[in-house]
């Protein structure tokens, strides 16, 4: 596991990560979500032990990361933008990192390289940003370590390449336990990969919740009301956190489980209604309206 | 066989990132051993080609010492050293520079101290291989050729040591200035600062010294940086290039390696607790540590100011207004281009204002101190009590110096290593005398510069202006002169074996008259001489002109040179017993003719006002100077005339010790020639010599017969 604690950074003076406080749980993979200049590439860097914290700690599987070989030996940390020798090609950088990570695959790796269609030989420069990630994301799959932290990795990335390292990822958790930690300005980008998700904004935690347990508790009925007695008894003790209503036609998001809201309304006399599934972008909205933010300006733009 | 993670393993991954420094580093020194060997070599064989080596054995000691210099200490080097380890260093460690690598580097499992041991001892083994690999191939083509013997191989070790420690200095340097820095463009200033920072200050304060303090010397201790070791290796080169053998190239040289070794361990610990404490968010940066940016700025705001002042005050007629506002001008421009380079933002220029005005503050405050010489330097007197011993050079003698190694060394060296005047108090009561005089007002001012050796163990050097014809001055000198210690620390001759001698001359003040003495006959010279020398003191200097110069030859180049006096009744007489003595008086009978030229100064001087203050230069600048030719020449040939003029001219090829120079006259010039059957031993059939007349000694005919009457 990795645990932050009131993990600080400062940049001169500007405040770049303030009290940042996280359990990364292994084998889920956490998605740490924010704008440009939240904070998520600093936290990333700090877990890495890239970067030291002014104030709080970073401890992965218990050790400290800062200068400590031992817990990098863990992790594996793929940049906004990775890099690679100059002139060199994919082979070269195996032989690397072959070199510095003890478990390092190199079958494996190989065996990926041609699964994704990346001439071994061919000089990384010459390659596209796209097939950079894939790359660095290889290496970082066949380093074995129990972490891999991922930078902005998957933006840019083609459908089918998602796919194929959203495969990939799920294969080693269940093989051997990779818990990816995966950083993104985009949430469209995480919805579909994250079991966890931090979201930072202004370089602190607005929530950390289990996707799952964000599905499960929020939920979005439409419905006609027969009348206004009806509607109150049918929001009785619900924890309403949306209500919209165009003509007749209520639009309710309610934080409750899906089988509570069901029998509530079933209670009361309706004209229609009807449950239905909240996207992670919805729910996010959701959340952070109650603690009075516009997550349509934080991460949708 | 090594574990994937040993540190073998690490140093040949970093190496593979540095292919191309492998490449420049081996063969910039195989060009320039290769180069330099081929060249120097081929010189000698054209010199044989063309006779210059009359034996074989000559030719291939030509060959060796060509091949000594060649791959021996070579000032040559000196660039590509400095290149080489600026490259190599930087090139090491600037992966700090680019935030993408240092994200690489930082997050792969390999300590930071692994990283630096690598990167730091991977450096090292790039000059290392390249140096010797260029030496290899200087060493075989000089055997190829014959020209390497013991010598040479001695000379090579020792050079190869000298070699390495001063790129390790310079690369010490580097490193630590990539470590304070984020960008190529900064870590280059920051290496030239700590390479050139001391001297360049140094060279600041001096001028200010020199501009301000009226008792400020060089002489006895010159303002020689301590720790630049770019200084270091230009000033020593020579002498250790011109050592007779190695091991006295390494007498010389192994101290100044001890230093530099102290200079690169203490820049080598500063980079390490640099690299450790460094932030990786610092790559791109111009600074990595904030905290230093004031520090630097101050630091390099103020030697730039104060030689900003300087250009200005030098190019300005020496006007101290313009001067102040060059250095604040200076001070400012620097502050405000330290913040636009911090920042990469030319709007910063006006950013951080406190640092800007404490720089300026300091610039100016350091100014004032010497201005008004706020600590009373030039008041300086130490307590006679404080004072060990005194050197004292007063201004009038000079001499050339030799050690028993054939090297050339100053007279204030000499005289450092030689006087130690216990007897301090009539130099204090001179330099007590001096205090606030004003040169301008003395009849015959002259510098005496002073060495103090204080019971303290400091040694502290000043200058002086005295009046040497001020009566209480010269009763002083007497008391200084007189002493012995004086005398040792100014005539080598008194010290001297002079049974090393191998030939002994002296050569008359009177002109032509010269002879040889047998070297036998030195040591009873020596004793004659130093009986004399007991009557040695300043009234006999200032007021007689000597009458002869005695030579004692060491070697081809050591000479020593004891000055002879009329008065020195026992080497004169020693002198005649070997008849070797001639009279200072001319004999009119021995002359031909006489010349004697007169140059009207007066008139020139009235055409051309002698004056080089300030207003005189800006006007000799604009203005052409007349250049009317005023000299009037006449030659006399009766001996009646001739008689006239023999006993008032003096030789004026001698610089009398501590001579009264008002005593001639240096508006005429006298040319006599002599007859060539006088009893006189003429060198080279040299008939003619030259002399000046006395002061107010012109007789009238003269005068008359060199009137200037106009064209």
């Amino acid at each position: 596991m990795i645990e932050i604690h009131n993990l600080t950074k400062h940049f001169e003076k500007i405040r770049a990560v303030d009290e940042v406080s996280v359990e990364i749980r292994e084998k889920t993979v956490f998605g740490l979500i924010g704008t440009n200049g939240a904070g998520k590439s600093t936290v990333l860097r700090m877990i890495a032990g890239v970067i030291k914290p002014d104030e709080g700690t970073v401890a992965v599987d218990n050790m400290p990361v800062y200068d400590n070989v031992e817990a990098k030996k863990r992790l594996f940390f793929i940049a906004d933008e990775p890099y690679f020798f100059a002139n060199s090609n994919a082979r070269a950088m195996e032989r690397y990192y072959s070199g510095v990570y003890g478990d390092f695959d190199r079958e494996e790796f190989y065996r990926y390289l041609e699964k994704f269609n990346l001439d071994k030989n061919r000089k990384i420069g010459t390659f596209s940003k796209g097939m950079k990630k894939q790359l660095a994301l290889l290496l970082g799959i066949c380093a074995h370590t129990k972490y891999i932290l991922c930078d902005e990795t998957f933006d840019g990335l083609d459908p089918v390449m998602r796919q194929g390292i959203k495969s990939i990822f799920a294969k080693e958790m269940e093989e051997r336990g990779l818990t990816p930690v995966i950083a993104s300005h985009n949430l469209r980008e995480l919805e579909d990969i994250c079991d966890h998700v931090g979201l930072l904004h202004k370089g602190g935690v607005l929530l950390s919740k289990d996707l799952e347990d964000m599905k499960c508790n929020i939920q979005k009925v439409q419905c006609v009301f027969n009348s206004v007695e009806d509607e109150r008894k049918a929001l009785n003790g619900l924890e309403v956190l949306k209500k919209e209503q165009r003509g007749s036609l209520c639009t309710i998001t309610v934080r409750s489980t899906r089988e509570e809201v069901e029998a509530r309304f079933a209670t009361v006399d309706t004209v229609f209604y009807e449950v239905l599934p909240l996207s992670l972008e919805e729910i996010f909205i959701s959340e952070t309206e109650v603690v009075g933010y516009d997550i349509k300006k934080l991460i949708l733009g | 066989m090594t574990s994937k993670n040993s540190f073998l393993a690490s140093s040949r991954e970093n190496h593979k990132r540095r292919v191309w420094v492998w490449i420049v580093a081996v063969l910039s020194q195989l060009l320039l051993y290769g180069g330099m060997m081929t060249i120097y070599l081929s010189r000698i064989r054209g010199v044989y080609a063309n006779g210059g080596f009359k034996t074989p054995e000559a030719f291939k000691e030509g060959m060796c010492r060509a091949a000594r210099d060649a791959i021996g200490f070579s000032d040559n080097l000196y660039g590509v050293i400095f290149l080489l380890s600026a490259i190599i260093g930087m090139q090491g460690f600037s992966y700090l520079f680019d935030r993408r690598k240092v994200d690489m580097y930082h997050s792969v499992p390999e300590s930071k101290n692994r990283r630096f041991a690598v990167v730091y001892i991977n450096g090292i083994v790039i000059y290392l291989a390249a140096n010797l690999s260029g030496m290899v191939l200087g060493t075989v083509i000089a055997a190829s050729q014959g020209a390497v013997n013991m010598d040479v191989l001695a000379n090579a070790g020792l050079a190869f040591v000298w070699n390495l420690f001063l790129f390790l200095a310079f690369y010490h340097m580097m490193v630590l200035a990539v470590m304070l820095t984020g960008n190529r463009f900064v870590t280059v200033c920051a290496f030239l600062t700590f390479v050139l920072y001391e001297y360049g200050l140094q060279t600041q304060i001096s001028a200010l010294k020199r501009l301000f303090f009226t008792t400020y010397s060089e002489y006895y201790m010159g303002a020689e940086p301590k720790l630049s070791v770019i200084y270091d290796c230009s000033l020593h080169i020579w002498n250790i290039k011109n050592a007779q053998n190695a091991a006295e190239a390494a007498a010389i040289a192994m101290p100044i390696v001890a230093k530099w070794i102290l200079i690169g361990t203490v820049f080598f610990g500063l980079s390490y607790l640099a690299y450790k404490k460094r932030p990786s968010e610092a790559a791109g940066s111009a600074i990595a540590f904030p905290f230093l940016k004031p520090v630097v700025k101050v630091a390099v705001a103020i030697p730039v100011a104060l030689m900003a002042g300087m250009v200005v005050y030098d190019t300005s007629y020496q006007n101290e207004l313009l001067q102040i506002i060059g250095m604040l001008a200076g001070g400012v421009i620097f502050c405000a281009a330290a913040e636009v380079l911090f920042d990469f933002d030319i709007r910063s220029i006006f950013r951080h204002l406190f640092s800007s005005g404490v720089a300026i503050v300091s610039i100016l405050a350091i100014f004032c101190v010497f201005k008004w010489d706020v600590f009373g330097y030039d008041n300086y007197i130490p307590a006679q009590n404080k004072v060990e011993s005194i050197a004292i050079s007063a201004d009038g003698y000079y001499d050339s110096y030799w050690d028993e190694n054939r090297q050339y060394f100053e007279k204030s060296d000499f005289e450092k290593e030689n006087m130690f005047l216990t007897d301090v108090s009539p130099v204090l009561a001179l330099v007590e005398s001096a205090r606030g005089a004003d040169p301008e007002k003395m009849s015959d001012a002259r510098s005496v510069q002073i060495l103090y050796r204080l019971t303290s163990g400091r040694t502290v050097a000043r200058s002086i202006w005295v009046d040497y014809d001020d009566p209480g001055t010269e009763e002083l000198l007497n008391r200084i002169f007189r002493t012995d210690a004086f005398k040792e620390g100014v005539f080598q001759g008194i010290t001297d074996d002079t049974s090393y001698a191998n030939l002994v001359r002296i050569t008359y003040t009177n002109g032509p008259a010269r002879a040889v003495i047998p070297v036998e006959e030195a040591g009873r010279l020596r004793e004659a001489w130093l009986k004399d020398m007991e009557q040695f003191d300043f009234t006999l200097v200032r007021h007689n002109r000597p009458c002869g110069i005695l030579y004692f030859h060491y070697g081809d180049y050591n000479k020593r040179q004891w000055v002879v006096y009329d008065g020195f009744e026992n080497t004169v007489s020693a002198l005649k017993k070997l008849e070797a003595y001639y009279p200072m008086e001319l004999d009119a009978a021995d002359v031909e003719s006489v010349t004697v030229t007169c140059y009207h100064n007066e008139l020139a001087e009235q055409e051309n006002p002698v004056d080089y203050g300030i207003e005189a230069r800006a006007v000799a600048e604009t203005e052409a100077w007349g250049d009317t030719d005023y000299t009037v020449s006449e030659t006399f040939y009766e001996e009646e005339q001739i008689a006239k003029i023999l006993p008032n001219i003096y030789s004026n090829w001698i610089d009398v010790p501590w001579g009264n120079y008002k005593e001639m006259d240096d508006n005429y010039s006298v040319e006599v020639m002599f007859k060539r059957d006088t009893a006189y031993p003429y060198e080279r059939d040299s008939y003619y010599f030259t002399y000046s007349f006395y002061a107010d000694r012109v007789p009238d005919f003269v005068a008359e017969a060199t009137a200037y009457t106009g064209n």
